[in-house]
């Protein structure tokens, strides 16, 4: 980073700390004597307990207007706009800025040691301690009103499951500190971890080509390298992932919701609304118009939407860590360690696979939220997104194997078999209509559970493995030999009766397990026993053929 | 022909079949008891949608589910006992489970993050444990069901001791 040496020597915590006799400060100043000086093994200064910057209290206010803005119009309705009533609104807007002023006053953050400490002393003094060691991930993202007076939101993702109680937010920083904030929390907690001898695990995996990856376990100079820039073209692929295809009948169900909320305020009750709908269903003709509008709109504000969102999408290598940022009106970067991928996913529906293009994330240990966090292209062709993760995590090359036929009658009759039951028992009961509509999806069915077939496949190529299924949505996982953390083989009756099985790799990242369904009995667990052949290979039966622990 | 696995070396505590029989049984009557609800309230509600050959035999519900699951409630546990083995040995715990459907677990001891001993009342009435194997994924852990107290607390022992051993941090 270049602004590096200003951001050091910020004015915002002078202003603010010589004024407050801070609680925090003197925590910090025990923590910093017993560390021995400002110069941190990490390379990093020593930071004083900061605060966020004084601009945040000119976004509060306007943020909380809209929660505002009810009770003060109640106020002023109430108070029949008299003088008084006035004073009354002006006291509850001053009190609520008043109130994000001592919020920010009593609010200050600093890195102590091995630790972040977020401390609040507003009623009661509470401090939140995040050890650096399990940072797993830095965001940074610019909303617009931050982004007008030069600030960001960092969001500090430590892995805990325990939904968004363990995180730490960090809301109004100046952007080059957030940025600056970023790399000091990044690299010092890889630091951190590194002092044990976690080094040989971490460099005994395998290791794609390139030198600099490595390199970049000391505390180097943070080097750049864009990966990644999508061009714009690309985002007219977006609607072929019917991402936010149902945008228009969210903001039509917005709007009527509104209109229920703010109508009562202005005289408009359920009665007005009732006799609306009544007008509008004796006009089918117009009602089918409008289905029709919305119907057009869903490609359209799909695309839109999508477009907004990853507007200038740009992946590149920050020091250890990935860096993917994205959006037009938000900017939200996502920083992932590098140390703590474990590999890739790849997604394409129906549509998608037609235009050859596909989406791409990140397999993290202990990233929340992974499908939103861990994307790491937007909709591309597929050619690319392969290139891009090859060269970011790692290549795969090794050529999927097929599932025995016995899968395809099995994903071919849980396809088919639904809509025959749910046929046959309306044809029954006499329900024509619903009957014949069970037959028309059992007959979609069919090509449904060929895909299905199509799309199973396992490899490993001795140094990841894969696996792929699903159909409408199909995704592939690839995931590194050394994250699976167990097996788990299941045998249903059914699928003994046709002698295959699912195999499952646990892996303690991403969505936990990644299945290769209805492989082979022999396959299946001979894929297990190629991956590891050590845990393998003492529970295998048919000595002739047991794979001999020559790896590892 | 199953799957190339031999079987893991130990069995469950016999008492274990005692623990599945209760269990059997107690579904058992949750699902007739609940079939007798339902048959009493499609009887009353006098709905015209339901055909007459349905609502005319509609107490043949709970009897036919009562025979077709009373053979069930013998068979399970038994064939659980025939299926219920687990095995610790090159520091990896092998462990297979199920009766109508089965399922292999492998869980090496270097990626074990918790190990729990639990015993429910009934458990602990019988002399029995559970031994739950945690790992950093819902797919490599593992849960051995019916085990002799003694055993489970024996081997929930060696498992911690030895995890802390090969404590390994890839994950």
């Amino acid at each position: 980073m270049t602004e590096d040496s200003g951001a050091s020597d910020r004015p915002e915590p002078s202003t603010g700390s010589s004024g407050v006799p801070d609680p925090s400060g003197f925590l910090g100043g025990a923590g910093g004597h017993t560390s021995g000086g400002p110069q941190q093994p990490g390379g990093a200064v020593w930071v004083p307990p900061s605060r966020l910057s004084p601009l945040v209290l000119l976004i509060d206010p306007v943020r909380m207007l809209p929660s505002l803005f009810l009770p003060l119009v109640g106020v002023l309705f109430v108070g029949g706009f008299s003088p008084s009533s006035f004073v009354w609104a002006a006291l509850g807007i001053v009190g609520s800025v008043g109130y994000t002023a001592v919020r920010w006053a009593t609010f200050t953050y600093q890195v102590i040691d091995d630790r972040l400490e977020l401390t609040r002393s507003l009623v009661s003094r509470s401090v939140r301690t995040i050890p650096l060691d399990r940072i797993r991930g830095v965001d940074v993202t610019t909303p617009p009103l931050h982004r007008l007076f030069g600030l960001a939101v960092v969001r500090i993702d430590t892995g805990a499951s325990g939904g968004g109680k363990q995180e730490g937010e960090l809301d109004g920083l100046p952007l080059p500190e957030a940025d600056r904030l970023r790399e000091t929390l990044l690299r010092r907690s890889e630091a951190a971890r590194h002092d044990p001898a976690h080094i040989a695990t971490v460099g005994g995996g395998s290791r794609p080509e390139h030198g600099p990856a490595a390199a970049h376990t000391s505390a180097a100079p943070v080097e750049e390298r864009v990966y990644v820039r999508v061009p714009w073209q690309w985002l007219l692929y977006g609607p072929l992932s019917g991402a936010f295809l149902l945008a228009p009948f969210a903001l039509l169900g917005g709007a009527v919701g509104l209109a229920f909320q703010w109508g009562s305020q202005f005289g408009l009750s359920e009665k007005v609304a009732i006799t609306a709908g009544e007008w509008l269903w004796q006009r089918p003709i117009l009602l089918i118009l409008v289905g029709i509008m919305l119907l057009l709109a869903m490609p359209v504000a799909g695309g839109v939407m999508y477009a907004v969102f990853n507007w200038n999408f740009t992946l590149r290598r920050r020091g250890s860590s990935l860096v993917a940022e994205r959006g037009l009106i938000t900017r939200r970067s996502v920083a992932l360690e590098h140390r703590r991928i474990r590999g890739y996913e790849i997604a394409d529906g129906v549509l998608e696979r037609r235009a050859h293009v596909v989406r791409l994330w990140a397999i993290v240990t202990g990233l929340g939220d992974s499908r939103t966090r861990g994307q790491l292209l937007p909709v591309t062709p597929r050619h690319f997104a392969t290139k891009v993760a090859a060269e970011a995590i790692g290549p795969f090359e090794a050529q999927l194997r097929p599932h025995p036929a016995r899968a395809r009658q099995r994903r071919l009759f849980r396809a088919v078999a639904p809509g025959i039951t749910v046929a046959a028992a309306s044809f029954l009961l006499g329900w024509a209509w619903i009957g014949l509509l069970a037959l028309v999806m059992a007959v979609l069915g069919v090509p449904l559970g060929l895909d299905r077939y199509r799309s199973l496949g396992h490899a490993y190529d001795g140094a990841r493995l894969s696996v792929r299924s699903g159909s409408l949505p199909r995704s592939q996982a690839v995931v590194e030999r050394r994250a699976v953390v167990g097996w788990t083989v299941r045998q249903t009756w059914f699928q003994r009766r046709s002698r295959v099985l699912t195999v499952i790799a646990g892996v303690g990242a991403g969505s936990g397990g990644y299945a290769a369904i209805d492989t082979g009995e022999e396959q299946g667990v001979r894929f297990a026993a190629e991956v590891t052949p050590d845990w393998m290979a003492p529970f295998l039966t048919g000595t002739d053929n047991a794979p001999s622990a020559t790896r590892n | 022909m199953t799957a190339p696995l031999r079987d893991p070396a130990h069995r469950v505590s016999r008492r274990a079949i005692t623990l599945w029989l209760t269990e059997a049984l107690f579904g058992f009557l949750l699902l007739v008891g609940g079939s007798a609800l339902v048959a009493s309230w499609i009887a009353a509600s006098g709905w015209s949608w339901v055909p007459t050959w349905i609502s005319d035999h509609i107490w043949w519900l709970p009897v036919v589910i009562a025979v077709v699951e009373l053979p069930f409630v013998v068979i399970e546990p038994l064939w659980r006992y025939a299926v219920h083995r687990w095995e610790l040995s090159g520091d990896v715990v092998y462990a297979r489970s199920g009766w109508f459907s089965r399922q292999w677990v492998f869980v090496p001891v270097s990626r074990i993050q918790t190990v729990d001993k639990e015993q429910g009342w009934f458990e602990r009435l019988l002399g029995l444990a559970t031994v739950e194997i945690r790992t950093a994924s819902y797919a490599g852990s593992s849960s051995i069901k019916g085990l002799d107290a003694g055993v489970a607390a024996r081997l929930a022992e060696d498992l911690a001791h030895r995890a802390h051993q090969l404590r390994d941090d890839a994950t």
